[in-house]
């Protein structure tokens, strides 16, 4: 790796207003993993099969690693220590304060729907990856890398599942199309821009979820429609209320979080 | 209704140098599902370099005992197809890569087996056409195998549960002695 002598180097070279961006950017790109984590995690114990039990666990550790992983690089960029920062923003912070996509945060539903969510997220977090992996930033690229390898899979499982299960029984099919209608309106916020982008995205940090979107929109739509479901034609919300997305959240959120935080918070000095 | 998915051998290579072994078993609807399946409940840790999911129906047994009271085969030599050659050779031990033998059927193959691998003198030989057989893409390899090597886990004995729960009760007792003192 040629170019490692120069990554102490970045910190110094990077302006300081990005660095803080990115440091945003990043949070709200691990709430999303983590958001997700943590309702695939709800499947433990509650897959319709054994292997797809495991199967989902290892999904939930997979994107809280993730999770992890950006928590600790944005940690790293605003000089906090990264073996502190992630719990603090995981365990401390308000539900209001959180960036996650509601996307994300949406009950785990039936099995139908956390597949189908799953791929919808595996796809568009293919594509983001690729981009960051080619990110200016390398220490941002390195990690986008080393993720995407995960993701790659996770992509497999998930477009298998959804096959399956639209063309295996009435019900299935059924179950999905409905998943599919549920869903869909939620997933037009994955073309909304990340805390900071616009800066970052001009230096060739970040990717544009816009135009994410419109190549993750052409790839999903010809998958689900190759599986003979039907796309919605409606996309709420409305491009225009976009921008401010990710800091509204559902009425899902409020439980979530309670669920996530109540036993950090019975003693925050507590040593794990 | 059998509403039971079929099951598929699930067969792993640990590293570059070690045999396949017979790892365990899922159940799953089609092949591609059972590979799926093989790699969430079995690789994940340790680590593995292929993979290779066998429905179970297909895989033809036979024990030393079996083989002493099975008829003679026929030995027609007419469309051949190679197949697999696994063993077990104790009770404890996975089943295992022996090696690959041309056969008109299962039944010439293990005897076409115990001929080609005279030394060798498993409890249990199992064989299976290879083309039956689905092999992890060596392409895709990265995304199936990589979680093991990069997730760090703790080990179990790394919880260290049940001396603290007794420590915490003899702290109790302890107490409880003290109260009524």
């Amino acid at each position: 790796m040629p170019f490692l002598p120069f990554v102490p180097l970045w910190r110094e070279v990077m302006e300081r207003t990005h660095q803080y961006a990115l440091s945003g950017y990043l949070i709200a790109l691990a709430d999303d993993e983590l958001i997700l984590g943590h309702r695939d995690s709800e499947w433990t114990g509650h897959a319709p099969i054994l292997e797809e039990d495991i199967a989902f666990a290892n999904l939930a550790l997979d994107e809280i690693g993730h999770a992890k992983l950006w928590y600790e690089l944005a940690a790293d960029l605003l000089g906090e220590d990264k073996t502190i920062y992630p719990d603090k923003l995981v365990y401390f912070r308000d539900a209001a304060q959180f960036r996650n996509i509601q996307l994300a945060e949406l009950p785990k539903g039936d099995w139908a729907f956390s597949t189908l969510r799953q791929y919808l997220f595996d796809a568009f977090e293919a594509l983001r990856l690729e981009a960051l992996s080619q990110s200016s930033y390398t220490p941002l690229a390195e990690i986008a890398t080393r993720i995407r390898t995960e993701e790659l899979y996770h992509l497999r499982h998930s477009q298998a599942w959804v096959l399956r299960l639209v063309l295996g029984t009435e019900e299935s099919g059924r179950r999905m199309q409905a998943a599919l209608d549920a869903l869909w309106p939620y997933a037009r916020a994955l073309a909304a821009p990340l805390p900071g982008e616009a800066d970052l995205h001009a230096a060739g940090i970040v990717p544009s979820s816009a135009a994410l979107f419109e190549h993750w929109s052409s790839e999903a739509i010809a998958f689900l429609q190759s599986a003979n479901l039907s796309i919605p034609s409606s996309f709420i919300p409305h491009p225009s209320s976009l921008v401010d997305s990710r800091r509204v959240h559902s009425e899902y959120f409020p439980a979530l979080i309670q669920d996530l935080q109540a036993v950090a918070r019975l003693d925050p000095e507590a040593q794990w | 209704m059998d509403t039971q998915w079929p099951r598929y051998m699930v067969f792993q290579q640990e590293g570059p140098d070690q045999p396949m072994v017979h790892n365990g078993t899922v159940h799953a609807p089609d092949a591609e599902l059972a590979m799926l399946n093989a790699r969430d409940v079995f690789v994940r840790r340790p680590e593995a370099v292929q993979l290779w999911v066998v429905l179970a129906d297909v895989i033809f047994t036979q024990t030393q005992e079996e083989l002493e009271k099975a008829e003679p085969v026929d030995q027609s030599t007419s469309q051949l197809v190679d197949y697999y050659v696994f063993g077990k050779f104790t009770q404890q031990a996975q089943c295992r890569h022996i090696g690959q033998v041309q056969a008109s059927s299962p039944q010439v193959a293990v005897a076409a087996a115990i001929a080609t691998f005279a030394d060798k003198q498993p409890l249990w030989w199992w064989v299976f056409p290879a083309s039956t057989v689905l092999k992890n893409e060596s392409s895709e390899s990265d995304p199936m195998f990589s979680a093991a090597r990069y997730k760090t886990f703790k080990d179990q004995a790394e919880y260290p549960v049940i001396t603290m729960m007794r420590e915490l009760r003899a702290k109790a007792n302890h107490k409880d002695t003290e109260n009524t003192k």
